[in-house]
């Protein structure tokens, strides 16, 4: 009964979504209140509905009812509950009801928070995003219906994959999505604009917290994936500039590019064109991460046409926005005003050209993974585009990016001095030259491309500290004061100063771990010592232990340095009997100079099993882990930036008598 | 009960959906400021912090003031009185939506919900899962009294045992059994057929060569035995002789008098592999004109069938079936009958059909005893098509 009204619900919520897309909008153009009011109702009405299938949903998880397909299809009564809850979004069509949930969520919060907008850009905001969720919830209901039944059940499920039994990878998918999906509110805005014919600071500014929640979401889930990679997949990799990962990352190139260039709307109400570009194609983007995973696109033309039912209703949902937006786009924003004149030399003009490059390294993520797409539809050959083609395309972009970060905030808005910002800085550029040339002394030999990346990582993390010391006048003024200066500093101020530098540390690490990384793969039986980046690890044998629903093979290393024990690491090779499937699970010793990362594989020859040997695999990636305290930095920075109060500005005494905690995307 | 709860669902809808025009009766709703002066009044204060902090020069710090003032009076002249009708015009709309929006979702509903289908947790289905338990335990009892036997167990037993395995999906166990049997004196073609197809399930689906040995025996001895020749079909088709495959098919098919069970997966194979190597799908009635003597086509329906030609026989079959469709739209608490339905439309190759007539059935099935055989039929019925 539970899984039918969840069902019900949807097409309900869908019902709504119906009435959401037409009436407003009408009400907005011709100035009936009451239809544009309807929105804040049948926003709200949807997140309830749509709420109510996922609870729904999730209840036939948790208790198994394998009665509905997709649970039968991916839980198993003998899962741990963290991942029969988890397994509610592990499916396509689960995820695709996560995706609309998040979807309506943030309907809800504009139609909730939205008090300080006028109400014809509110009602219209909400049309475009109710055209979304129709989108999502006839697909779902047509082509991906989460509660299809099945009966009589089957007498258990089918298991999620092993591999996905993972804390980490079980929040990866809602914070990934929170962060597209975020995005869609800044795309109906962006329209709605459109629509309007107006952008200004107020809309600007409004738009702001929105992409910073989307923009901090994002990179939260893009961590928790590389991160999981990391640990999960064996290999001490964090990037691999995989089809998915791309897919991801896109958006948050351009969402990194939109947040720059909404300060200058806000700011200098210019670049208005430029910014509701940047809305509609980061949203795009999103939508296309979505879709082409979700598809099956990625991996093969062929797999998307096994399902072409679905497949087709994906590209039309596509074609329609993207085209649909960008035709609207083409055709009013040459109506918007202009906005304030700047010299080429100015804040405008840096954050104009840090829009260019991560415009342009957008692309060429872009280009190089659908390529591959492309080609083998055209000639059916399957080729594909590595980390080769990426690392040789987009860091040179990023490099010039990275020089130009630590140079931007010293800018003044309209028209810069270019000797008085040299003045500021020469220092930071000797320090970081002379740093440079520390760690050339230290690692001696490297690639030099990894020296110069480390310059532009060191220059970065300097000059964005000067920027800050200066803003609080440190050594100009008694410490005292300066404290004081820095309590009072705006909070968006300081997540720019922690975005910045927590970049420059992601970058130490990705620096770090990529040129200067060792590794050893060895036949070792036990007694066998592999030396490697100064540490001696033993193999000391495997044994079986017992896990929920594995079992699993433990190797014991002992790792010592200068005969001194260190560390013992355990690195282990489960097997899922259910699903039939292994998972590595490495082991890692993690500290700030670098990580040492072990895993075991069974032997491939038989007789190798008798003899009791294993392949152990050991890296030392020096500075990995700075990657993810860089990480935890930009987050940070996005969630410092959006508590600023002055992002909550628009209707300042109005809001009174609402408690602060309910303010936006907060 | 489900029906109340979606109707509440329901309500909330409407509710929502006619919540403005509640909260609009009796007040004029005020009107939302427009925010840009606010915005440009901070960014003002903005730039007399940044002033103050020796950021920018007094020079920069007027600039800015300037520009940013003048936008301020630009905002104030733009915002002129673009106001709306009266609040309370487009009533009609709203109630108009009310409406819609339920009638919709039960519209869509009406036709893609299973309202009929209850839900079953896991944990709810004990009963099922003890009464497997028990087939466990009987079977065990029986394989290990079997074993204790001086004689090595009675073949029967044996037989019995496979079986049982068979059914409860334990494929490997069931080929034991089966082997056991086979290597004895007294062992049937029947004994060699189900050892194949216990092979080949243990396999999913792919005809070893001991499968294949399996059913080659199976012919040997009896060569009337048509499981014996159905796998050493597939066994042919999956080695790539197609040809052979469907012409041994043909020929029991012809060798047979009347119809049997057995021939319409003859045909379901024969078709396959037809379709492949381009040969005219063929029929059962071409070679069981009796078939289906129960409530359908009359013995005047089946002569006239025999001499009907291809295009008037397919349309003659599908009469019949949708007769019976019909019938049971009128009776549909005829389980046997919704089974038969489902095979026709297997046979015709209309998958979806046989599921839907199947669901029927399996409704029907709850309310069976747990050891009804037709139970089984529905389930196993199911697992062919999906």
């Amino acid at each position: 009964m539970i899984p039918e009204i969840g069902h019900f619900a949807l097409a309900l919520a869908l019902g709504l979504a119906l009435v959401q897309s037409i009436l407003p909008l009408i009400g907005a153009n011709r100035g009936k209140l009451l239809w544009m009011r309807s929105a804040k109702a049948t926003a709200i009405g949807q997140l309830v509905l749509v709420g109510l299938a996922f609870a729904a949903l999730m209840r036939s998880f948790i208790v198994s009812d394998f009665t509905v397909y997709n649970v039968a299809a991916n839980s198993h009564s003998l899962k741990p509950m963290l991942f029969k809850v988890a397994g509610t979004w592990g499916s396509h069509e689960g995820s695709l009801l996560l995706w609309t949930l998040i979807l309506t969520l943030f309907g809800a919060g504009v139609a909730f928070f939205g008090n300080n907008i006028t109400e014809t850009l509110k009602a219209r905001t909400l049309s475009v995003q109710a055209w979304i969720s129709t989108g999502f919830l006839s697909f779902m209901l047509l082509t991906s219906n989460p509660f299809d039944r099945i009966f009589p059940p089957p007498a258990d499920g089918n298991d999620l994959n092993p591999l996905l039994q993972d804390v980490g990878l079980a929040m990866h998918p809602p914070l990934l999505y929170l962060g597209y999906v975020g995005f869609s509110i800044v795309f109906s805005f962006a329209v709605a604009a459109l629509l309007e014919g107006r952008v200004d600071a107020a809309w600007a500014r409004w738009v702001r917290p929105w992409t910073l929640a989307a923009w901090t979401f994002l990179t939260g889930g893009i961590v928790l994936g590389s991160w999981w990679a990391y640990y999960e997949l064996g290999w001490g990799g964090w990037w691999f500039w995989d089809p998915v990962e791309n897919s991801s990352f896109m958006p948050w190139l351009l969402g990194t590019a939109l947040l720059h260039s909404a300060i200058v709307t806000e700011k200098r109400d210019s670049f208005k064109s430029w910014t509701i570009l940047l809305a509609i194609l980061t949203f795009s983007l999103s939508l296309l991460g979505t879709f082409v995973v979700r598809s099956g696109l990625l991996t093969s033309v062929h797999a998307f046409a096994v399902d072409p039912e679905r497949g087709l209703y994906i590209l039309f949902l596509l074609t329609l926005t993207i085209g649909g937006s960008l035709t609207l786009y083409a055709w009013r924003a040459p109506a918007l005003e202009a906005g304030g004149v700047f010299k080429p030399i100015s804040r405008e003009a840096g954050l104009l050209v840090n829009n260019l490059f991560l415009g342009v390294a957008t692309g060429t993520v872009l280009f190089g993974t659908l390529y591959p797409l492309f080609m083998e539809a055209v000639t059916g050959e399957k080729i594909s585009v590595g980390a080769p083609f990426f690392n040789a395309t987009f860091i040179p972009l990023m490099l010039p990016l990275v020089l130009l970060m630590g140079i931007g905030p010293f800018l003044s808005w309209k028209r810069a001095d270019i000797p008085g910002v040299w003045q500021r800085l020469k220092f930071v550029a000797l320090l970081s030259v002379l740093l440079t040339l520390l760690v050339g002394y230290l690692t001696r030999g490297g690639p030099l491309l990894a020296y110069i990346a480390m310059l532009l990582a060191i220059w970065l993390l300097m000059a964005t500290l000067k920027e800050w010391a200066m803003r609080i006048r440190l050594f100009d003024v008694p410490f005292a004061d300066a404290m004081r200066r820095a309590r009072n500093l705006p909070r968006a101020a300081y997540g720019m100063t922690l975005a910045h530098s927590g970049l420059a540390v992601v970058m130490f690490g990705m620096i770090g771990s990529s040129a200067w990384k060792s590794e050893e793969v060895r036949f070792v039986t036990p007694g066998t010592t592999v030396a490697i980046a100064g540490f001696d690890v033993t193999y000391e044998g495997v044994e079986r232990v017992r896990g929920p629903n594995y079992f699993s093979d433990r190797g014991t290393l002992d790792v010592k340095r200068d005969g001194e024990q260190v560390t013992v690491l355990y690195p282990e090779r489960r097997f899922y009997p259910i699903a039939e499937s292994s998972t590595t699970e490495s082991a890692i010793r993690s500290t700030l100079a670098g990580d040492i990362y072990a895993s075991i594989q069974e032997p491939a020859a038989d007789s190798a099993d008798e003899s009791g040997a294993w392949i152990l695999r050991i890296l030392y990636e020096p500075l990995v882990f700075l990657i993810w305290i860089g990480s935890g930095m930009l987050i940070l920075g996005g969630t410092v930036s959006i508590s600023d109060r002055r992002l909550r500005v628009g209707a300042p005494r109005r809001k009174a008598a609402v408690p602060t905690n309910a303010t936006p995307a907060e | 009960m489900i029906f109340f709860w979606m109707g509440l669902s329901a309500v909330i809808a409407v509710v929502f959906v006619i919540l403005p025009l509640i909260a609009s009766r009796g007040r004029e709703p005020e009107e939302a400021d427009d925010s840009t002066p606010a915005v440009l009044m901070d960014q003002l204060d903005e730039v007399q912090r940044d002033f103050d902090r020796n950021l920018i020069s007094q020079a920069e710090a007027d600039a800015a003031t300037v520009e940013i003032k003048r936008r301020i009076l630009a905002a104030a002249r733009k915002a002129g009185p673009e106001r709306s009708t009266s609040s309370s015009s487009g009533r009609a709309a709203l109630l108009i939506a009310a409406v819609f929006v339920p009638a919709f979702s039960i519209g869509y509903y009406t036709l893609m919900g299973n309202p009929d289908v209850s839900s079953l947790a896991y944990a709810d289905r004990q009963a099922e899962r003890a009464e497997q338990q028990k087939i466990q335990e009987l079977t065990d009892k029986l394989f290990a009294r079997l074993q204790a036997e001086p004689d090595g167990g009675a073949s029967e037993g044996w037989m019995l045992l496979g079986q049982t395995y068979y059914r409860m999906g334990s494929y490997s166990k069931a080929v034991e059994a089966f082997e056991t049997v086979a290597q004895r004196d007294d062992a049937t073609s029947a004994v060699f057929s189900m050892l194949a197809e216990a092979l080949i399930q243990a396999e999913d689906g792919i005809v070893t060569p001991r499968a294949e040995a399996a059913a080659d025996r199976a012919i040997a001895m009896d060569d009337g035995n048509p499981a014996g020749t159905f796998y050493k079909a597939m066994a042919l088709e999956q080695k790539g002789s197609e040809f052979e495959a469907h012409d041994l098919l043909l020929a029991r098919l012809n060798g047979a008098d009347g119809f049997a069970p057995w021939m319409e997966a003859f045909v379901g194979l024969a078709n396959n592999i037809g379709e492949r190597i381009g040969k005219e799908p063929i029929s059962l009635t071409d070679f069981a004109p009796a078939m289906a003597a129960a409530p359908g086509p009359t013995q005047e329906d089946v002569a006239a069938a025999g001499e009907m030609s291809e295009a008037d026989r397919s349309d003659f079959i599908r009469s019949m079936v949708d007769r019976l469709a019909t019938r049971l739209e009128d009776e549909p608490d005829d389980l046997d009958g919704w089974l038969r339905l489902a095979n026709a439309y297997k046979v015709l190759g209309e998958t979806d059909q046989a599921k839907e007539a199947l669901a029927r059935a399996s409704t029907l099935v709850a309310g069976l005893s747990p050891d009804d055989p037709r139970r089984d039929a529905v389930n196993q019925a199911m697992q062919e098509l999906n």
